[in-house]
């Protein structure tokens, strides 16, 4: 009897410790997944929530603006930009650190109104985030320029223009004096971390080059990688051409009232030069001078477009 | 007594291997309702996830709206510019706005909000005319996108046009609303 109840015993003990680590893996199977979704929904909230807050860096005439965030997390706060449909898109994606480790989201939570220049990932807790407006000969939107506290920027020697437009933005981690060891330094001659050619308009950063057309754009320029700023632009100029569109159809309007601004065919000309535009080096003397040329005509007009 | 012994000792066998039986089929029972328990728990957890992350994305379209309203009017599609004159904010430029609603749908969603709207507040009128190229601007109310929605933002602009007069051509600026409103 004993020995037939020792044969029993364990097989009752066995099934129980069986089907209780099963139910034990399945408990904690799930705890882990319940936390990353919930880190996946933290992430992609959090990541519409920087869009939405982007909303009020939107300029009406002032020469720029500035804001921070702080989140309460590391976290990394990742660019995507992408060409495709009429105007591309802005995606952002956050990964945050739990743990001591990265949350991996593939939430992407995309803006199709929005320009930010950024390097690849921006990482830290406390980001600043600075707007100007880019106009092209006309307001074409305002970028955003997304820097981490943690990377000190120092524009010694910068030109007065910029050091004076830097020096009132009051940005913590812009210095145009007194710059920290560690800073990335940039340079408007000589050698340094980011070198800014100011007479032939061009960035050099690493092994790339980027061109530029104005402040805005050298800003950019010094705030993002290459292949962010080269996509980026040529959102701007998807979103110039559909601009362009809205300007000859507005001329079209106001000319019916005997306004006429004569700068329809000057207007098609500059949509057709935006669409030539896949990349800085396009941003070459023919059409910087197209864009000077409209926007003199347009000064001069009675029946001024913008 | 042989026999006797035999059949009882048979009995105890069955009825030790019932009771085994027994318990391995109240486990199994007890295991099949501790799995329902916590199936039921989950779900319930999970419909509340799912309800809060719908609540938390209301909450930022609503939010979007708030904060949109208040600049859309100075961004490039609406603003005035300089073209009546020198800078101004909060001014939307209304012959824009009609070749903006000509060529909206390449907009879609561009702004991220379902509805947007400007109505002239003055000069008073009691009947609302929508506004189109063959009517305007006789008319008072633009509708640029329209979708259903569930609640509107709005904010006071000033809306600008060139109007002409015996062949003078002049800025004509009213007090108008636009409405921002987010879908359902």
């Amino acid at each position: 009897m004993s020995k037939k109840g020792a044969v029993e015993m364990p097989f009752a003990w066995l099934f129980a410790l069986i089907v209780g680590a099963f139910i034990l893996f399945l408990a904690i199977f799930a705890v882990v997944k319940i936390m990353q979704n919930e880190n996946v929904a933290i992430d992609a909230s959090t990541a519409k929530e920087i869009g939405v807050l982007l909303n009020p860096l939107e300029t009406g005439f002032e020469a720029a603006k500035t804001t921070s965030l702080i989140l309460p997390r590391e976290t990394r706060i990742y660019n995507r930009c992408a060409k495709d449909e009429t105007f591309g898109r802005q995606t952002i994606r956050l990964s945050q650190k739990s743990f001591n480790k990265w949350s991996d989201t593939d939430v992407n939570v995309g803006f199709s109104n929005k320009y930010l220049f950024s390097e690849n990932y921006t990482e830290g807790k406390k980001f600043f985030i600075f707007s100007k407006p880019f106009e092209f000969p006309f307001k074409i939107a305002d970028v955003i320029y997304i820097t981490s506290a943690n990377d000190k920027y120092c524009f010694e020697n910068s030109p007065t223009d910029i050091s004076d437009e830097l020096s009132n933005l009051n940005q913590e981690n812009i210095f145009v004096k007194d710059c920290p060891n560690n800073s990335i330094r940039v340079c408007f001659s000589g050698n340094c971390d980011i070198k800014v050619n100011l007479a032939s308009k061009y960035v050099d950063k690493g092994n790339s080059r980027m061109y530029f057309n104005d402040n805005t754009l050298m800003y950019a320029a010094i705030f993002s990688d290459s292949d962010t700023y080269e996509c980026q632009l040529k959102r701007l100029m998807q979103r110039g051409e559909e601009l362009t569109s809205l300007y000859i159809e507005k001329s079209n309007i106001i000319a019916a009232k005997g306004c006429s601004s004569n700068l329809g065919n000057d207007l098609s000309t500059l949509s057709s030069r935006f669409n030539e535009i896949d990349s800085s080096v396009n941003l070459n003397s023919a059409v910087v001078s197209t864009v000077q040329n409209i926007q003199s005509e347009n000064s001069a007009s009675n029946c001024k477009l913008w | 007594m042989k026999i006797a012994r035999l059949i009882a000792n048979y009995g105890d066998k069955m009825k030790n291997k019932k009771n085994g039986q027994l318990k391995i089929q109240q486990m199994s029972f007890m295991l099949i309702a501790v799995t329902l328990f916590f199936a039921l728990v989950g779900m319930f957890f999970l419909t509340l996830q799912v309800s809060k992350i719908k609540e938390s994305a209301k909450t930022l379209e609503e939010k979007n709206a708030l904060l949109l309203v208040t600049k859309l009017a100075n961004s490039p599609e609406f603003s005035c510019g300089a073209a009546f004159g020198s800078e101004k904010t909060n001014c939307v430029d209304s012959d824009k706005i009609m070749a903006l609603k000509g060529d909206i749908k390449k907009y879609g969603n561009f702004w991220g909000v379902s509805n947007i709207q400007i109505r002239k507040l003055y000069p008073l009128s009691n009947n609302t005319k929508e506004c189109d190229l063959s009517n305007y601007p006789d008319c008072n109310l633009i509708k640029i996108q329209d979708k259903e929605i569930t609640s509107e933002y709005s904010n006071f602009i000033s809306l600008c046009r060139k109007e002409s007069s015996n062949g003078e051509v002049y800025d004509k600026c009213e007090v108008a609303q636009l409405t921002v409103s987010y879908g359902k």
